[in-house]
């Protein structure tokens, strides 16, 4: 418990330095939330009042304090570009990703780990070498790349899948196999030399010495074992899939909140992009802190300290 | 009531042995080539007897153990050639899933380090009711009863809730009792203990040897125990098998090898030993190292760290012979 306490408090300072830091990135990085919302033909003076109106005159740490006062009462604000209710675009886009990135991570495990086992059960064999062949090549492959070549393959090519759009189960197949790229490559890996390292332990003598069957063993409780440092890197890939939901989102037009994040950034509209960029940071610290957790659940020498 | 376990081995020429180990050879390859880690090891184990296999670490003594079990870590290490004759079958030609059967319901065996021996993930009784249930009908309440019973029988103390309780939350002795416990829930007719005290402290190692003893002897059951230590040997067995680079130098009754050993490994080992009788008589060490497999000797294998080796044990290899319970590897044995 005293652990998770521990954790959490870091949790939270990590938080409140991230909400500084994209404050200040998205207004140190050129460009201004002006220009995006009105006509280039504004005079000096429309701007420089819209300006004082939206307060972007004031010293930035006095915006910084506006802002996070407002955040805490959950008064999200309004977009920029389209005068769009924040919160209506959280549940809406945020529905969508979380559609994604739980196909995304489903695949991860429902992949990675049996093909993980796989290979440390048949080590050396073609099917180990296929399979770490494969983990290799979808480390290597960057996922923007991936996905032309999937679209390329499956969608112009074959016509099996809809290259782009959203939220039918035939085009979420796409997005959710590159999304999860990367995550199955490194599970795959992971399974592998867990389930190996596993497998050497005296305790399997042991078992076997008591009559058990292979299967028992292997599935069950070399397995468990294996598990403990799997599990405990889950939250990790959330954080993956999280930040490659960016890419994978844009390329493949689906409304979730990757792709507003690009596009409040690109049009420099700062409450969404603010808003968009601490939701993502929540996401990954919440998952690793959950990681933490699910490490102390998985093993139980953990839990009791 | 259990017979006399000294009379038992002495005279066990005429019983039918448990378990005869015939001609083993087992081998490890290498990408040098092939050797022999063990052998031409043979030996008997009589019904309710305690049978010690002596020797240094790396001598193969645990090899031979885990040749028994069929556990050898295969590939590398194999059995090339012998017989483990046990209740009328050949161990070493049944197939794996017969093996099974025989594990740990007919031939049991405790490990030497028993933190790292137990699965850290599932609790002791997690463990114990799945062995019991591999082998046997039981419900898991009788299971339950079947492993609390036996965990007390051996010592454990408040068996209900170590039940439940995970490996690590466990002193040392305490997993050797659990190991212990779970090698003889089913009753098997034979225990192997390989070194099952050497990781303890010596307060719980002759509480762990004085358990290991009493349960051998309650439940008629015979017991390989393998050890380095001549200590536990004087106080355990019936009769000792010294081991030497993968050869059983010597065998004899317990009393008959610490008051007249034959073979000059035997007697270098003895002299090892500081003895309480033996009035500060200092100790001596035997000269030179166990050479290492590839270059064995083809003679006698002690041939080079003996004190009495002749012309023609560095070019033969003396034979091993029991009469009567007494046997030993030597040419030239000399009087202790």
């Amino acid at each position: 418990m005293k652990r998770i306490a521990a954790r959490t408090l870091y949790t939270l300072i990590v938080l409140l330095l991230s909400s500084i830091a994209v404050f200040y990135a998205i207004r140190l990085s050129g460009g201004d939330a002006v220009s995006a919302r009105l006509p280039a033909s504004a005079s000096y003076e429309e701007r420089e009042e819209f300006r004082e109106l939206l307060g972007l005159n004031d010293p930035m740490h006095e915006q910084y304090f506006r802002y996070m006062g407002r955040l805490l009462t959950f008064d999200l604000g309004k977009s920029l570009t389209n005068n769009a209710d924040i919160f209506d675009m959280l549940t809406h886009h945020g529905k969508n990703s979380l559609i994604l990135g739980a196909a995304a991570f489903g695949l991860v495990f429902a992949i990675g780990v049996p093909l993980g086992i796989l290979a440390a059960v048949r080590r050396n064999s073609w099917a180990d070498g296929s399979v770490m062949t494969f983990s290799v090549a979808g480390m290597a492959v960057p996922n923007f790349w991936l996905a032309l070549l999937t679209v390329w393959l499956f969608a112009s090519t074959l016509g099996w899948l809809p290259s782009a759009g959203c939220c039918s189960f035939k085009q979420l197949i796409l997005p959710a196999v590159v999304l999860a790229m990367e995550g199955i490559a490194l599970t795959v890996r992971m399974t592998r030399s867990a389930m190996l390292e596993n497998l050497g332990q005296d305790f399997v003598r042991t078992l076997r010495a008591g009559g058990l069957s292979e299967s028992s063993i292997i599935g069950k409780h070399v397995l468990r074992n294996a598990m403990v440092p799997i599990i405990s890197l889950a939250g990790l890939r959330i954080g993956q899939i999280v930040g490659y939901a960016l890419v994978v989102e844009t390329i493949f037009g689906w409304p979730g909140l990757g792709q507003v994040l690009v596009n409040a950034v690109l049009r420099r509209d700062y409450p969404v992009a603010q808003f968009f960029s601490l939701v993502l940071i929540t996401i990954v610290v919440l998952s690793n802190w959950l990681a933490d957790v699910g490490y102390t659940v998985a093993n139980p020498r953990l839990r009791k300290t | 009531m259990s017979p006399d376990p000294g009379e038992a081995t002495t005279n066990g020429a005429g019983r039918q042995p448990v378990l005869s180990v015939r001609n083993l050879h087992t081998a490890v390859a290498t990408p040098e080539g092939s050797f022999d880690v063990v052998r031409d090891v043979s030996f008997d184990i009589q019904p309710n007897e305690v049978l010690c296999l002596v020797g240094e670490s790396g001598c193969g003594k645990t090899i031979t153990a885990l040749s028994i079990m069929r556990l050898l870590p295969t590939p590398p290490v194999r059995i090339t050639s012998g017989e483990i004759v046990f209740d009328g079958t050949d161990l070493t030609e049944l197939p794996e899933r017969r093996v099974r059967d025989v594990r740990s319901e007919r031939i049991s065996m405790i490990f030497q380090d028993p933190l790292t021996s137990l699965d850290p993930v599932f609790t002791v009784g997690q463990v114990m009711t799945e062995v019991i249930r591999t082998h046997r009908d039981a419900t898991k309440a009788e299971a339950r009863d079947m492993s609390v019973e036996i965990l007390r029988a051996v010592g454990l103390p408040a068996p209900e809730q170590r039940f439940d309780s995970y490996p690590h939350e466990l002193s040392g002795g305490m997993r050797q009792r659990v190991m212990i416990a779970t090698a003889l829930v089913l009753d098997p007719e034979i225990l192997i203990a390989d070194e099952p005290t050497t990781a303890l402290d010596v307060t719980v190692q002759a509480q762990i040897l004085e358990r290991l003893r009493s349960e051998q002897q309650d439940r008629n059951m015979s017991m390989l125990l393998i050890t380095h230590d001549l200590a536990v040997v004087a106080s355990i067995a019936d009769r000792v098998a010294v081991m030497y680079a993968g050869e059983i130098v010597e065998e004899a009754p317990v009393d008959e090898l610490f008051s007249n050993p034959r073979h000059p490994y035997t007697q270098g080992l003895l002299r090892a030993l500081p003895h309480a009788s033996r009035k500060r008589r200092e100790l001596v060490p035997i000269p030179g190292l166990v050479p290492p497999m590839q270059m064995m000797p083809t003679g006698c294998r002690f041939a080079p760290r003996c004190p009495h080796a002749l012309e023609r044990c560095w070019s033969d290899q003396p034979p091993h012979e029991v009469e009567a319970g007494v046997g030993f590897r030597c040419f030239n044995p000399q009087p202790f």
